[in-house]
């Protein structure tokens, strides 16, 4: 069986890197809600990794080498950002 | 001075902000158990708490990638959502354990500018002891492989504790992660609570060293990848016999508090 957490290929980087910053840079995360294709063409995405990441398709983005729990947890920044009404805080 | 608490706690984000996903009686009964924990470290009268979390490739991305880090800065902060926290770092003690856990040929990495994981600020939100008290983050590579493998954050631990152990101040020893969850895969849905059961019953029945001999395949299998963190923990503790506080299964995480009694 393949690990869960696997080693982060290389060549995924940008798109690891834009996982990253939806999950921790609300200013880029805001620009992303705003113009997604600005933000995408701003972190270099391949044509394969943009078409899943517009899908946000968390199978597709991990076979294309994303780390399984920046796009957990990008999703999970981005709908507290475009619904933050939708959670109860303690 | 010896380590005058230790307790393991969990730190999902949900605990925190609750999306309707959440079973919010079950979110209230985790709360609860904080409670007790916070009344815990409050009656052990820490002057400092050392947090061993599980970085979620928050304070270090793919540009730097350590196996144990130390932050040694004045204070630490993180930001999530409408929350925005910072703490005073017990930089004294947090320096010792640099240069002393080198001595002992731990190659740590420190850091004087690193964002605070929600690994940290989510017990600390819950379960900060009254009076609060400055803390050191002390972090532990679990979600970007190679992890250091559980014998290693055993044998941190046990250094850690000799470290504690010839300090001055009274040090509360916390493990923030797990139990099983498997965030971002196909297996979300499914923990292993079967697992986690087994496990506290091992480390009830004192019996905690045995987690050492734990693979990094194993915990991955069992979605309990942040176990390194109580691995560490239990390194300073050994075979101390844990009482569970708490362990509540949600549909994609096994909520466990465990304490050690500490001598």
């Amino acid at each position: 069986m393949n690990a869960h957490y696997f080693f982060p290929p290389a060549d995924a980087y940008a798109l690891n890197r834009c996982l990253f910053r939806l999950k921790s840079e609300p200013a880029y995360r805001r620009r992303f809600v705003a113009d997604p294709d600005a933000a995408m063409t701003e972190a270099s995405l391949d044509a394969r990794r943009r078409a899943a990441l517009t899908a946000f398709d968390r199978d597709r983005l991990v076979s294309l080498g994303a780390h399984p729990y920046l796009v957990f947890m990008a999703e999970l920044r981005l709908k507290m950002e475009r619904a933050p009404a939708a959670f109860e805080q303690f | 001075m010896p380590v005058v608490a230790a307790v393991a706690c969990p730190h999902t984000p949900q605990l925190l902000m609750r999306p309707d996903t959440e079973d919010r009686a079950l979110v209230l009964r985790v709360h609860a158990a904080y409670a007790r924990v916070k009344q815990l470290l409050s009656d052990a009268r820490p002057d400092a708490i050392c947090l061993i979390g599980g970085d979620h490739i928050e304070g270090f991305f793919l540009n730097a990638v350590p196996a144990f880090a130390v932050a040694v800065g004045t204070s630490v902060a993180g930001h999530f959502g409408p929350y925005d926290y910072r703490f005073p770092v017990h930089e004294s003690l947090a320096r010792a354990i640099v240069e002393q856990g080198i001595e002992r040929e731990f190659d740590l990495l420190y850091t004087q500018d690193v964002p605070l994981d929600y690994a940290f600020y989510v017990p600390l939100h819950f379960a900060m002891p009254a009076p609060p008290v400055p803390i050191v983050p002390l972090y532990v590579n679990v979600y970007l492989p190679p992890q250091p493998t559980p014998r290693r954050c055993y044998a941190w631990g046990r250094a850690l504790r000799a470290i504690l152990d010839a300090r001055p101040e009274r040090v509360a020893l916390v493990a923030s992660g797990g139990m099983s969850h498997y965030p971002g895969t196909d297996r979300y849905a499914s923990p292993d609570f079967e697992w986690d059961r087994a496990m506290l019953a091992t480390l009830t029945a004192g019996r905690g060293a045995e987690t050492a001999r734990l693979t990094g395949e194993e915990l991955d299998k069992a979605g309990n990848v942040e176990l390194r963190t109580w691995i560490t923990l239990l390194g300073a503790v050994r075979d101390a016999k844990a009482e569970v506080l708490c362990y509540e299964p949600s549909w994609h995480h096994g909520n466990a508090m465990v304490t050690w009694p500490v001598r």
